[in-house]
């Protein structure tokens, strides 16, 4: 490619950057006005509004759930909003959304998963080609808007390399999926402790045949952990991809953390029950119902396909 | 979703029960023994914080079965937890649910109790769910139309106006008798002294009167 070219693409799309909403996380501002209160003064008083008793006699509500098409709240999990109400806005979150929309015309972003193999194609200006390409397992991904990123794990020149990427930046040219397959577990930070041969994958590995809709196995592989000490507390975290670890130093050291794990401050047995919790922590169904109808509306116009090269 | 507005953070409930501990595997007690008590019971009292905390809890019991149904079983397993008694987990999908299913608004409706001076430095409150057998909270205002009184005081205003209604229209057409013309036909002309005269605006023709001495 022409670096004159890519100059002017570069250019092109931090000037459409002006517009995009650089919505940092905001700290709770207690003076802000709320959206209770905003849509209070949106409604129309000429609205006669009906007992609250009379609202519940009216007809049923049928909660007509938009159609969905096969996986597409787990291939789209970056559209929900962060659930904390601290950090919510209707509005920036709509002009967010809006613009994640516009980066989805431009760049095919395909199905995956924490376990799948990804390879991510970055602009580079110091770089021979002006592209620099990782490959690697994707061991984490999360945030929401915006700042949906991914974690990819390599080995190279056996040192771990872990390299992080927001899905919707302008400067990633590509993404493809090497292989498409799922862990036994959401996060896979443990590789952290295992030996290399569990993230190695050679840079120029060969792509599977990956089709539309087509069914995503789960790797059952049950990885050896080393011995301690460990990047985090291992012992205390339930992880169904992970072998029971063997290597005490002695007995009496794995019952005195088997004891300490299962103190009740630690195992927290109350959080299972507590629904409130749950509520303040997730978005309601009705409301990513909604949200989904409108994504689902505007994904006609995404790019379904990579363009081949010719 | 909760149709009432929740906190943000959820309350501590500093010192539940005295001498029973305290921490977050207390509170969980705690507020499993008073949402049971309002499934049951179906109006409670208590302190304000409390009844705030259970509340929300209650709504999402009812909310979860409503959504899930009783064959799906993480919800079941959550309303066994729930419940001290097996009865009251019945009560939830076969009575409960049944009513609350097509709300529009929340289940529960909590309102403060008057202050007994000195009283406790916190509010005390009743949480009741909606549709229970018990009689309003705010007494229903009846229709006093029917009474003696208010039938006599209706038809005295009644009769009251029919008459200064007779009577206006008795000095309209004794005006007209006397004037000869309907309304508005008459107009007071000013002169360039300042005077004004009584003018016919059809005919033109004054009558002689003089506004000012009128």
């Amino acid at each position: 490619m022409n670096t004159s070219l890519i100059k002017h693409l570069c250019t092109l799309l931090l000037r459409t950057n002006g517009e995009l909403s650089t919505i940092s996380k905001r700290c709770y501002q207690s003076h802000r006005i709320r959206n209770q209160t905003l849509d209070k003064h949106r409604t129309s008083p000429l609205n006669k509004q009906k007992t609250e008793d009379a609202k519940n006699d009216s007809k049923p509500v049928t909660n007509k759930d938009p159609e969905v098409p096969t996986r597409f709240l787990q291939k789209n999990p970056e559209f929900l909003p962060n659930p904390d109400w601290g950090y919510r806005d209707q509005i920036a979150e709509m002009v967010e959304r809006n613009d994640m929309y516009r980066r989805r015309r431009n760049i095919f972003m395909p199905e995956f998963y924490v376990g799948s193999i990804l390879a991510v194609t970055l602009a580079d200006k110091f770089a021979l080609g002006k592209t620099s390409r990782f490959l690697g397992l994707c061991i984490y991904r999360g945030d929401q808007g915006l700042h949906h990123k991914i974690i990819l794990r390599n080995v190279i020149d056996n040192e771990g390399v872990e390299m992080m990427y927001e899905l919707y930046s302008p400067l990633i040219q590509k993404i493809e999926v090497i292989k498409l397959e799922r862990r036994l577990d959401d996060e896979l930070f443990y590789l952290r402790d295992c030996p290399l041969e569990y993230s190695y994958f050679p840079q120029d590995m060969e792509s599977q045949n990956i089709f539309k809709d087509m069914p995503v196995t789960t790797n059952t592989i049950k990885v050896k952990l080393n011995p301690r000490p460990w990047s985090q507390r291992w012992e205390r975290v339930d992880l169904q991809g992970v072998e029971p670890f063997t290597g005490w130093k002695s007995e009496k050291q794995r019952l005195k953390l088997k004891r300490l794990a299962n103190q009740p401050q630690v195992k927290k047995e109350w959080e299972k029950m507590d629904l409130m919790k749950h509520y303040r922590e997730s978005i309601p169904p009705e409301e990513s119902m909604r949200i989904y109808g409108e994504v689902v509306k505007d994904a006609k116009d995404w790019k379904n396909r990579e363009e081949r090269e010719t | 979703m909760l149709k009432f507005s929740v906190k943000r953070r959820p309350r501590k409930l500093k010192g539940v029960w005295t001498g029973c501990g305290s921490g977050p595997s207390e509170r969980i007690k705690y507020l499993r023994h008073w949402v049971g008590k309002l499934i049951r019971d179906e109006r409670i009292e208590g302190r304000e914080d409390r009844m705030n905390e259970t509340r929300g809890y209650a709504e999402q019991l009812i909310s979860l079965a409503i959504q899930n149904g009783e064959n799906h079983r993480p919800t079941m397993e959550m309303a066994t937890k729930w419940f001290k008694e097996k009865e009251m987990t019945y009560k939830l999908f076969k009575v409960l649910v049944p009513r609350y299913e097509n709300y529009q608004t929340s289940f529960t409706r909590i309102q403060r109790l008057p202050i007994e001076y000195p009283g406790n430095p916190y509010y005390n409150v009743v949480l009741e769910l909606k549709g229970n057998p018990y009689p309003s909270i705010f007494p229903e205002q009846r229709d006093k139309a029917g009474l003696l009184n208010n039938i006599l005081i209706e038809a005295a205003k009644k009769d009251f106006y029919n008459e200064h209604r007779q009577s206006q229209v008795v000095r309209d057409s004794m005006e007209r008798d006397i004037v000869g013309l309907e309304r508005d036909t008459l107009q007071v002309r000013m002169d360039k002294s300042g005077s004004g005269k009584v003018e016919n605006v059809k005919t033109g023709s004054t009558d002689g009167t003089d506004v000012d001495k009128l």
